[in-house]
């Protein structure tokens, strides 16, 4: 049995990490807050542009198109954290961007990705995946234009050179604080969401310069809000999970604390009740 | 007191303005043009330059946009911005340099270079600034 001394220490441990995860708690709450806010303001943009970008590639929809002599090569943007202690959220989305890389194999396209957060650098370093490209380090905010701008334009350098012919977002979409889900999302070539020529179709506009100058410019805002969308719900999602994950171990410490104290009551009454017996064996000893 | 139409100008990061307009101002590939209650269904891209909103009470609001998209649906506008920023808010005291940094730029690309495009925004971009501080000191 551990000494009354031993287990005194391993509660203090154990007390002061609860506070480093209580205290990591309230600002992953606090940034959630702001993250959530961030991903709500940035939907108006979001889905005008997706009509916008819709009503003009249905009348350019070749344009579109990879270039003819694309490579059979697919380009995979995961989306991850830089820093860990956030659950799941990390090991879910890696396992997710893999199980998407082969079954794209097994379509005969190649794959290649570009690692966002250091999380996913490292993990696909260590078992030695294509690296197209890398951001990491993104502090302190996750989410921002200028982010989704250099990489939009990356992206769109290969695509327009033909060195890929596909392009996709993996990321975790924020669904609540205790639930994100890993998602691939198509981001190149652009799909129209009305395809089956629903009512939109017919939709007339007067499109200035015309529908094929309006292309770049489209593909070029597209693919930036598309990145960006992206990067709001992983940093949503992020501080969610990372708020679940020290919410659960604040609750662990605190059932530890309790078992330890109970373990350090019994330590410390052995102690009396031996030295009790102690005691009255050397009286007996005396009298006798 | 001419009809207004609802007009909404966003940045991907939120909705800048919106509100009932007499007119918008801004400058597409093609050049300037006003959309008024009523307009076509249209769709045009939006090259730098300071958008200006006429309002009912006479006022105008400007912002300067650094392009992106515009578009008229069943009578009401919006404006898909890259960047929106109230003019009076934009720091246009180093437009000159820029102006000139961007042309040299521009003037050693090809027009089949990649970066033309990009180049091509960046002096607009300037110029539009450089328009603005002169327009500021003309006022003040």
């Amino acid at each position: 049995m551990a000494t009354l001394k031993a287990i005194r220490r391993r509660i203090a441990s154990v007390r002061s990490t609860q506070q480093i995860t209580r205290a990591m708690k309230l600002i992953s709450a606090a940034r959630l807050r702001r993250a959530q806010e961030a991903l709500l303001s940035a939907r108006p943009y979001h889905e005008a542009l997706k009509r916008v970008a819709d009503s003009v590639l249905k009348t350019a929809a070749e344009l579109a198109a990879p270039p003819e002599n694309a490579q059979g090569k697919i380009l995979l943007i995961v989306v991850a954290s830089d820093r860990g202690l956030a659950g799941g959220y990390n090991v879910n989305l890696l396992r997710m961007a893999e199980q998407e890389a082969r079954r794209r194999q097994s379509e005969g396209l190649e794959r290649e990705f570009f690692a966002i957060g250091r999380k996913a650098l490292d993990h696909f370093r260590r078992t030695r995946q294509p690296l197209a490209g890398e951001r990491i380090n993104n502090i302190p905010r996750l989410a921002t234009v200028g982010l989704a701008r250099e990489i939009g334009q990356q992206v769109l350098a290969r695509w327009r050179s033909g060195e890929i012919r596909e392009a996709g977002l993996i990321y975790n979409v924020f669904r609540s604080a205790i639930s994100q889900r890993p998602t691939y999302e198509k981001l190149l070539p652009i799909e129209s969401a009305s395809a089956d020529g629903s009512a939109a179709a017919t939709d007339y506009y007067l499109v200035e310069p015309s529908p094929a100058e309006l292309v770049p410019a489209v593909l070029r805002t597209y693919v930036e809000a598309g990145i960006l969308h992206a990067l709001l719900e992983a940093e949503a999602s992020e501080h969610g999970a990372r708020m679940t994950a020290m919410d659960a171990a604040t609750n662990n410490a605190v059932e530890m604390i309790e078992r330890l104290t109970l373990e350090m009551n019994r330590a410390r009454q052995a102690a009396i009740t031996k030295e009790l017996m102690d005691i009255v064996g050397g009286a007996e000893a005396l009298r006798a | 007191m001419a009809a207004s139409f609802p007009f909404r100008l966003i940045a991907p990061t939120g909705i800048v303005y919106e509100g009932q307009v007499e007119q918008v101002i801004a400058v597409g590939p093609l050049g300037e043009f006003g959309v008024l209650a009523e307009h076509v269904n249209y769709i045009t891209s939006i090259v730098p330059c300071v958008v200006t909103l006429k309002l009912g009470d006479g006022s105008a609001n400007e912002f300067l946009v650094t392009g992106g998209l515009a578009e008229v649906k069943d009578g009401s506008m919006t404006l898909l911005a890259d960047e929106a920023i109230p003019v009076a808010a934009v720091d246009a005291v180093a437009a000159a340099p820029e102006v000139q940094a961007a042309e040299e730029k521009l003037s050693q690309l090809s027009f089949y270079d990649p970066g033309y495009p990009e180049a091509e925004r960046a002096l607009q971009l300037a110029r539009t600034r450089a328009e603005i501080a002169r327009l500021r000191r003309v006022l003040n």
